[in-house]
């Protein structure tokens, strides 16, 4: 840290110099982060092409070479496909999926739970019971239907092609892929916001009648003004954990929907879809699943630490809310994952 | 309490009428069902159909009624003909659907023409429903008739030969993780940052972390076929009974469908949700039994001079219990809609796996029954859960 001596250092500095201590965690993020950054240079890092099929080299075990003399590392699938290339294709799939998920819905989770429970009243009233009756609703079934519905309609939903290139361009698929892996996106946001608003809601209410936004009320600040500087920082920290622990949870509920075939389809690489194929040849290739069990497992469980470690890194004031928060969140996750189990 | 329940009771119908209806809109905008083989045998040529047998066909599956009357006539059974009041009938000639939709031929001003349907040649009106079979509504737990996985057989047959298997793995589940999960928690809550602590909340840790369907293959990988591999007792990797016999090592032979045959079927897919569902309830009571041990009154009742066993199970526990009431409010519906990815994994023979099955043959009436009765059985639980906690927690009132 270069922080000058003569000032005391901000609360996200001190926040950040606690989170390095966590070994663990700070480790895990360096591996997430190496492992996205690579996967941004695929074309480079690749060995060979996405989908470049042959099907004489089907089935080639790991660290071994195809009957036509080229070395796979992962081995290659039942297509023949390099299955290193496609593991580092589908991380840009699959991860960049769960950040933009996760990230859309917290922010429209952090909007609709700030304005319900800070301004209340009939605003707050509504929004509850709306994010009461999603919430009934069994997500994971929910998700089957939807993705099942997208992907056999692919042509007859509009999604702004702006939309679909750009995304296609980030996760280097074409158009017609960028389109479906937009849809799943879609519905995961539309299904996930719900849990952040409730938990910002319950927060903000808090938050709301302690005695410095009261006072900065009395002083005649806006409304604006007190969410901006007093509601939102305050707030801040539990939603950074949620935010790491959802981030986990999409990464998982893709996996698990593309697994189950309705989620992102087959050329396009997904961690999920590959483990679906690979899963089949089991019994003749006990290795095949393996392959991508193994970023599935290492990701979801580098995200958990890092939400560890912020956990225990986050300020001591709020250590009270942030243990509400953590059991809120750890009571969402069992609930999440009981239906996706 | 009466006040309460009647109010809460009104509120469940109407988000479960509600939630009826957002899963019809969504699952009538879906694609499929079951004209979609037929549009292509139309398209084929041979064996091409007459317009008597799509009007047939359309008739069997409901499809030629407007979606008002399709919707109430799923929910709750009515229009099933026309309404008969002290001898007279009402209503007879009211169309309710569209036999042979009328076919307009547009002709574009560049030469190209196009049929479209449009208007109806032959309505179908509410006497002409009295001969057709009518579901008494779901609502009154008729589900209808499957489309496509059992053709024209009741839901109920379908739901009825799965629900043995789900009730047998989840209610097992459930059962084993409570009576483990919520003293392993306890344990490591009152020994917090002992040997015992630190590898409880690894494990937990990394189980709550893990998907199911990772854990599921894993085990599948080693005790499956790993084990057989090498010799060693190993066990069947999926559904529920085998149909022929096999021989395993040091048990011998084990014969399709008996008990030992089922046990070896049952073990690992239990073991799979017992592992997964303890990490998640010890974590949780742990978090909840260090927040509640730090509390005054616990210091109180130590001070007291009352046993460490009382303090921690009669002072501690009671109100560290109470969130993870919460936690059970979904268990019924859980109990009930059965855990999709291990089923699939083990290929297990549960609800699960039928709604996962339903959705992928488009087989839409079988979906919605599911989606109800889950959606029932999850309100269902949170009502209960909240009668719970006002008799758990005095200082709840419910009103």
């Amino acid at each position: 840290m270069t922080t000058p001596n003569h000032r005391p250092a901000g609360q996200w500095a001190l926040i950040f110099r606690r989170f390095k201590t966590h070994r663990v965690a700070m480790w895990c993020l360096y591996l997430i982060t190496t492992i996205y950054v690579l996967s941004m240079f695929a074309s480079v890092i690749a060995p060979y092409k996405r989908d470049a099929i042959s099907l004489d080299n089907a089935y080639t075990t790991p660290f071994s070479t195809a009957p036509d003399g080229s070395y796979h590392v992962f081995g290659t699938d039942h297509l023949g496909r390099d299955f290193f290339t496609r593991l580092i294709y589908a991380a840009r799939v699959s991860l960049t999926t769960a950040i933009t998920v996760t990230t859309v819905s917290t922010l429209i989770g952090i909007v609709v739970g700030l304005t319900a429970g800070y301004f209340g009243g009939i605003v707050d009233t509504i929004t509850s019971r709306m994010i009461e009756f999603i919430s009934t609703f069994p997500t994971f079934t929910l998700l089957l239907i939807a993705g099942s519905i997208a992907i056999q309609n692919s042509d007859d939903i509009p999604i702004p092609a702006l939309l679909s290139q750009t995304i296609g361009v980030i996760m280097a698929v074409n158009e017609r892929e960028g389109k479906q892996v937009v849809m799943i996106m879609v519905i995961f946001i539309a299904l996930g916001w719900t849990g952040v608003a409730r938990f910002v809601r319950g927060m903000v209410l808090s938050i709301r009648e302690q005695l410095y936004v009261e006072s900065s009320r009395a002083l005649g600040a806006s409304h604006l003004h007190n969410i901006i500087t007093h509601v939102l920082p305050n707030a801040m920290p539990p939603i950074i954990v949620a935010y790491t622990l959802g981030l986990s949870g999409a990464l998982v509920a893709e996996s698990a929907l593309s697994f189950l075939g309705f989620g992102i389809q087959d050329p396009t690489p997904s961690w999920g879809n590959m483990l679906s194929f690979a899963n089949s040849y089991m019994f003749n290739y006990p290795w095949m699943p393996l392959v991508p069990t193994l970023p599935i497992l290492v990701c979801s469980l580098a995200i958990n630490y890092i939400g560890d470690g912020l956990r225990d890194a986050l300020d001591p004031r709020v250590q009270t809310e942030v243990t509400r928060a953590k059991r809120d969140a750890l009571l969402k996750a069992i609930r999440d994952r009981s239906a996706a189990s | 309490m009466a006040t309460f329940l009647i109010r809460r009771l009104i509120q469940m119908f109407l988000v479960l009428i509600a939630s009826a209806v957002v899963s019809y809109v969504l699952l009538y905008f879906a694609p499929g069902g079951p004209m979609t083989g037929l549009r292509q045998t139309q398209q084929s040529g041979r064996n091409k159909m007459s317009a008597d047998d799509i009007a047939r066909i359309k008739q069997r599956f409901e499809l030629d009624l407007y979606i008002p009357y399709r919707f109430t006539r799923w929910l709750v059974g009515f229009p099933a003909g026309p309404v008969t009041i002290a001898g007279q009938t009402f209503l007879a000639d009211v169309a309710a659907g569209c036999k042979t939709p009328g076919m307009v031929r547009l002709r574009y001003p560049d030469g190209r023409t196009e049929i479209i349907e449009e208007g109806c040649e032959v309505p179908i009106t509410f006497a002409d429903l009295v001969d057709r079979r009518t579901s008494r509504g779901i609502l009154f737990g008729d589900f209808g008739l499957s489309q496509v996985m059992l053709r024209d057989r009741p839901i109920s047959t379908l739901i009825a030969s799965r629900l043995p298997y789900t009730l047998q793995l989840m209610g097992a589940s459930i059962l084993i993780s409570i009576a483990i999960g919520v003293p392993l928690g306890i344990y490591s809550a009152v020994r917090q940052y002992s040997r015992f602590d630190y590898a409880m909340t690894t494990v937990s840790f990394v189980g709550s972390s893990l998907p199911t369907f990772v854990i599921g293959i894993i085990c599948i990988l080693v005790f499956a076929v790993g084990a057989k591999e090498a010799g060693f007792i190993y066990l069947p990797p999926g559904n529920a009974v085998s149909n022929k016999d096999y021989v395993i090592p040091y048990i011998g032979e084990v014969i399709a469908s008996s008990t030992l045959d089922r046990v070896l079927h049952f073990i690992m897919p239990l073991g799979v949700l017992v592992f997964v569902n303890i990490a998640g309830y010890s974590r949780f009571i742990r978090s909840g039994m260090l927040e509640v041990l730090r509390q005054d009154y616990v210091r109180t009742a130590r001070a007291k001079g009352l046993r460490e066993r009382t303090v921690v199970l009669k002072h501690a526990l009671r109100n560290a219990i109470l969130p993870f009431i919460t936690l059970l409010a979904g268990v019924m519906a859980e109990l009930f809609g059965g855990a999709a990815i291990t089923e699939a994994i083990f290929n297990w023979p549960g609800l699960g796996r039928l709604l996962v099955d339903s959705i992928e043959r488009n087989d839409y009436s079988v979906t919605m029954g599911l989606t109800m009765v889950s959606i029932f059985l999850l309100l269902l639980g949170y009502l209960i859960t909240d009668i719970l906690y006002s008799i758990l927690d005095p200082r709840i009132r419910l009103s």
